[in-house]
């Protein structure tokens, strides 16, 4: 029983865990970036549901929105002022320059709001449970994984079937050929940034909810994201669904299985090592991932 | 002897290398008599040892290439390996920092083969994972010292068996014969066959395959010696601030400090660790003397990090060494 | 016994079969051109052989060695050097120091390995250029440069990759006269792929020809431009015909 609730669980982290992976990998399916500092979109997303929920005190659920707006006002910004100039230079300054915004966000966000830690306190559905059999499931959680499932519909919906998403998807497989179908670059590029950044502000306005914000939340997340990245091929929104799903599961089930193994002195901490050891063996085994189409 | 003696040769430098580098030396060695105070001599005794740290980044990641963001887990490697010989067993500094050395490049070796299957950001990323590995098992391992970190005993009468001085300025000759030491090394590195084989590597990696260069190979023998220059440093830092914990020496910001040590500078260039070390580690220290007085401003000195990172990975990702260079070819 | 021989050589792409059973020999000190239409394979053929890609059936043996599978750097060491169609332009190292590369393949020493490469490049005319980085550099040298980077790590057999592209009429000729320099002085075979016919067909003592992954034809130049398949592949039916 206790099995089949962390399972349950796992399912439910491990649909935050998608949406995560979800902006991080369409970035790197355009334009072969990775995103150091999409963990730290995930934080401020994190960080503006809760002033927003706070000051103007309203629902965190309601104030969604606003993650979602900023998430994606950040995106853009990322792209115009930084990324796009990126594009031009190595690859080292590629890894360097995302690298360097993580750092200045995360620090950022330390001058601003200091290094407490915070987590919604008030809200419709705070701590309340819902029991379904045997089980007992936070309604916050509940709420946010099937909102994630959502916005994860949302997208790939956006994505096959409209236009702008077909545009956009014909971008990542070729810019050249979609260049010349008269679809510019630069302004895929820009939405692809839009997206990602939008798509993991939610995931923070979502996960603030029952996870605490402070400034370096996001190094441990954007690590899963890379995880699950990695682990669903880097440019499959599929894989990132998946594979997000299954570092959820991976996750909760692991402190059980110290307790059953008796390596119970591996601090609470250590299942996230073993997220980054994950990273390593699956990347090494098999670089393209689950479902990843690109090398 | 071809490579003592290519160590030595400093001629294809030109003139004014020459010239400001021997100044620079010279500044050096009376540095400590120039009756400076002692927050200035551990800024120099910093600076140079992340100069030491720089040059072992760059030769893979400077002359390779290879832009890895792990590099503290073998300072840590070093640190962990002279401080708990010494408190364990009473070894003495010369014969546990050998040790480390050879912990460091062993453990290199075996993260190493997998590591080089991977390319660019994965390769990257995997760097970063491995650090972080090691840093949480010594942060749960109390064997170690777990996350409190190990206390080196402090003797009575400095010696030169453990390292251990009253005065700074015995630590500052000592990290200046290992950066000389680093130095020379470098100077003959670059003039090797693996040196001249990385750099192909780096420019082309291709085209370097089919000149018979085992590109894995190569780039796994430039990350052990990074590893070894980096364990050398770790030794010191044992020595040298007699505690060492997992934040301290293993942690994920040393390793992207001596990264942006080498890339500021100059990454590919013998002097550009150097310059880039001067320049930031007296920034770190004043920004931090300064901010740490301020209460309210904690955190804008990564933030100034951050941004220079930012400005220069846009649009001179080539270093400050790079901008010099641009010079003189006009 | 045959320097080269390639023996139903397969390489499939997911649904592109890039060769199909492609088979063929090469004698030492000979000239061999590797023609066809774009897309036809020759490149996938190229890297079969000297180990980019794996094949996924077929056998390649080199000097009585099989050598099917081996990696790029274990093929040069064995003999192999190779050209590319394009050589990337970078600015990191010098034209002398590019083809010390490649003589450091053969000796551990430095001074050796320099003295090897300026004699390279003084026998390929281009010791004026030695301090250049590539990115400095007109086409016609930088395809040089790669050939001279290949030649220093003293390969048999030497496959070239559109080493004629890009060149005007002058230069083309001057690639011509040296490709045969190159084999007579250096005792090399040469086996080249090709799209400009003023280079392959004068030099080639057998042509080989692919379309759409198989060998369509093998033999004298002078033959094959009257070849019906080739024209057929190069230029359609109606003209296969017509001639």
């Amino acid at each position: 029983m206790i099995l089949l609730d962390a399972l349950l669980q796992g399912i439910l982290m491990g649909l935050l865990f998608a949406l995560v992976a979800l902006g991080l990998t369409i970035i790197f399916g355009m334009m072969d970036i990775v995103n150091f500092a999409h963990g730290e979109f995930l934080m401020i997303g994190m960080y503006t549901t809760y002033w927003a929920s706070l000051f103007l005190h309203i629902d965190p659920l309601i104030t969604l929105p606003a993650s979602a707006m900023v998430g994606m006002l950040l995106g853009l910004a990322s792209y115009y002022f930084l990324v796009k100039h990126l594009l031009r230079g190595p690859m080292i300054a590629q890894l360097f320059g995302t690298f360097g915004l993580m750092l200045f966000l995360r620090y950022f966000a330390q001058f601003l709001f200091g290094i407490d830690y915070r987590i919604i306190q008030k809200g419709l559905l705070v701590g309340k449970t819902l029991s379904l059999g045997p089980f007992r499931l936070d309604w916050t959680k509940l709420s946010a994984a099937v909102l994630s499932l959502i916005a994860f519909l949302v997208v790939y919906y956006l994505l096959h079937r409209t236009k702008l998403g077909k545009a956009l998807r014909a971008t990542a497989l070729n810019k050249e050929a979609a260049n010349y179908m008269g679809i510019k670059t630069d302004r895929m590029n820009a939405l692809a940034w839009v997206i990602g950044g939008g798509t993991v502000g939610i995931a923070g306005g979502l996960i603030v909810n029952f996870w605490y914000v402070y400034p370096t939340v996001g190094l441990l997340f954007v690590m899963i994201a890379f995880a699950s990245v990695a682990m669903g091929g880097f440019g499959s929104i599929k894989g990132a669904f998946f594979a997000g799903i299954l570092i959820g599961i991976i996750e909760m089930l692991f402190p059980m299985f110290g307790h059953f193994t008796g390596w119970d002195f591996l601090g609470p901490h250590f299942k996230f090592t073993v997220v980054y050891f994950a990273y390593f063996i699956i990347v090494v085994l098999r670089p393209q991932g689950l479902f990843g189409w690109k090398k | 002897m071809e490579k003592i003696k290519d160590a030595f040769d400093f001629r294809d430098f030109s003139k004014p290398e020459k010239v400001g580098f021997s100044i620079f030396t010279l500044l050096l060695l009376i540095f400590p008599w120039l009756g400076v105070g002692s927050f200035v001599k551990a800024v120099a005794i910093q600076f140079l040892l992340f100069s030491l740290f720089g040059m072992g980044w760059n030769t893979i990641g400077g002359y390779g290439g290879q832009v890895e963001l792990g590099k503290a887990q073998y300072v840590g490697i070093g640190a962990y390996t002279v401080a708990l010989t010494m408190v364990w067993w009473k070894i003495p500094f010369w014969a546990s920092m050998p040790i480390g050395v050879l912990v460091a490049i062993g453990y290199s070796f075996i993260i190493g083969y997998p590591l080089f299957r991977l390319k660019g950001h994965y390769f990257a990323i995997a760097t970063i994972c491995t650090s972080l590995v090691l840093q949480d098992i010594f942060i749960n391992w109390k064997l170690v010292g777990a996350a409190k970190g190990i206390e080196l005993p402090i003797h009575e009468h400095p010696d030169f068996l453990y390292m251990q001085f009253k005065s700074d300025t015995y630590y500052f000759y000592f990290i200046m014969a290992l950066f000389y030491t680093a130095i020379l090394y470098m100077n003959w590195f670059r003039k090797s066959k693996l040196g001249y084989q990385l750099r192909m590597i780096k420019e082309d990696e291709e085209a370097a395959e089919s000149l018979g260069i085992d590109a894995r190979w190569c780039k796994i023998k430039a990350y052990s010696i990074a590893s070894a220059f980096v364990a050398v440093g770790g030794g010191f830092m044992a020595v040298y601030n007699l505690y060492i914990d997992p934040y301290s020496v293993m942690d994920l910001d040393l390793s992207i400090k001596i990264a942006l040590m080498a890339m500021l500078g100059g990454a590919g260039s013998m002097w550009g660790p150097i310059i880039g070390s001067a320049f930031l580690v007296p920034l770190d220290r004043f920004l931090g003397s300064w901010l740490g007085a301020q209460k309210g401003l904690i955190g804008v000195d990564f933030m100034i990090y951050a941004a220079l990172i930012m400005v220069v990975s846009a649009y001179q990702p080539q270093g400050i060494w790079g901008i010099i260079e641009q010079f003189r070819k006009k | 016994m045959a320097f080269l021989e390639v023996i139903d050589l397969v390489k499939d792409f997911g649904g592109v079969v890039a060769n199909h059973r492609v088979s063929f020999q090469i004698n030492e000190g000979e000239i061999i051109g590797l023609i066809g239409p774009n897309g036809a394979g020759k490149t996938t053929l190229f890297n079969c052989i000297v180990g980019y890609h794996k094949p996924d059936s077929g056998k390649v043996i080199f000097k009585g060695k099989e050598i099917t599978g081996f990696k790029p750097f274990m093929t040069n060491r064995e003999g192999i050097g190779r050209t590319f169609q394009l050589t990337k332009v970078t600015a990191g190292m010098t034209v002398l120091e590019n083809v010390m590369v490649g003589a450091f393949c053969r000796t551990d020493d430095r001074n050796l390995a320099k003295v090897e490469a300026a004699a390279i490049l003084g026998f390929m005319g281009l010791d004026s250029v030695r301090a250049y980085h590539l990115n400095e550099l007109p086409i016609a040298a930088q395809k040089k440069i790669g050939l001279a980077r290949a030649i220093a790590t003293q390969p048999e057999l030497l496959m070239l990759d559109e080493v004629a592209s890009g060149l005007n009429p002058k230069e083309t000729e001057e690639m011509v006269d040296l490709l045969k320099r190159i084999r007579k002085e250096k005792e090399m075979t040469l086996f080249l792929i090709e799209h400009v016919m003023e280079v392959v067909m004068p030099i080639s003592q057998r042509v080989i020809v692919l379309d759409g992954g198989e060998k369509i034809a093998e033999g004298l130049p002078k033959d094959i431009v009257k070849n019906e398949r080739v024209i057929k592949a190069y230029l359609g039916e109606k003209y296969a015909k017509g001639l």
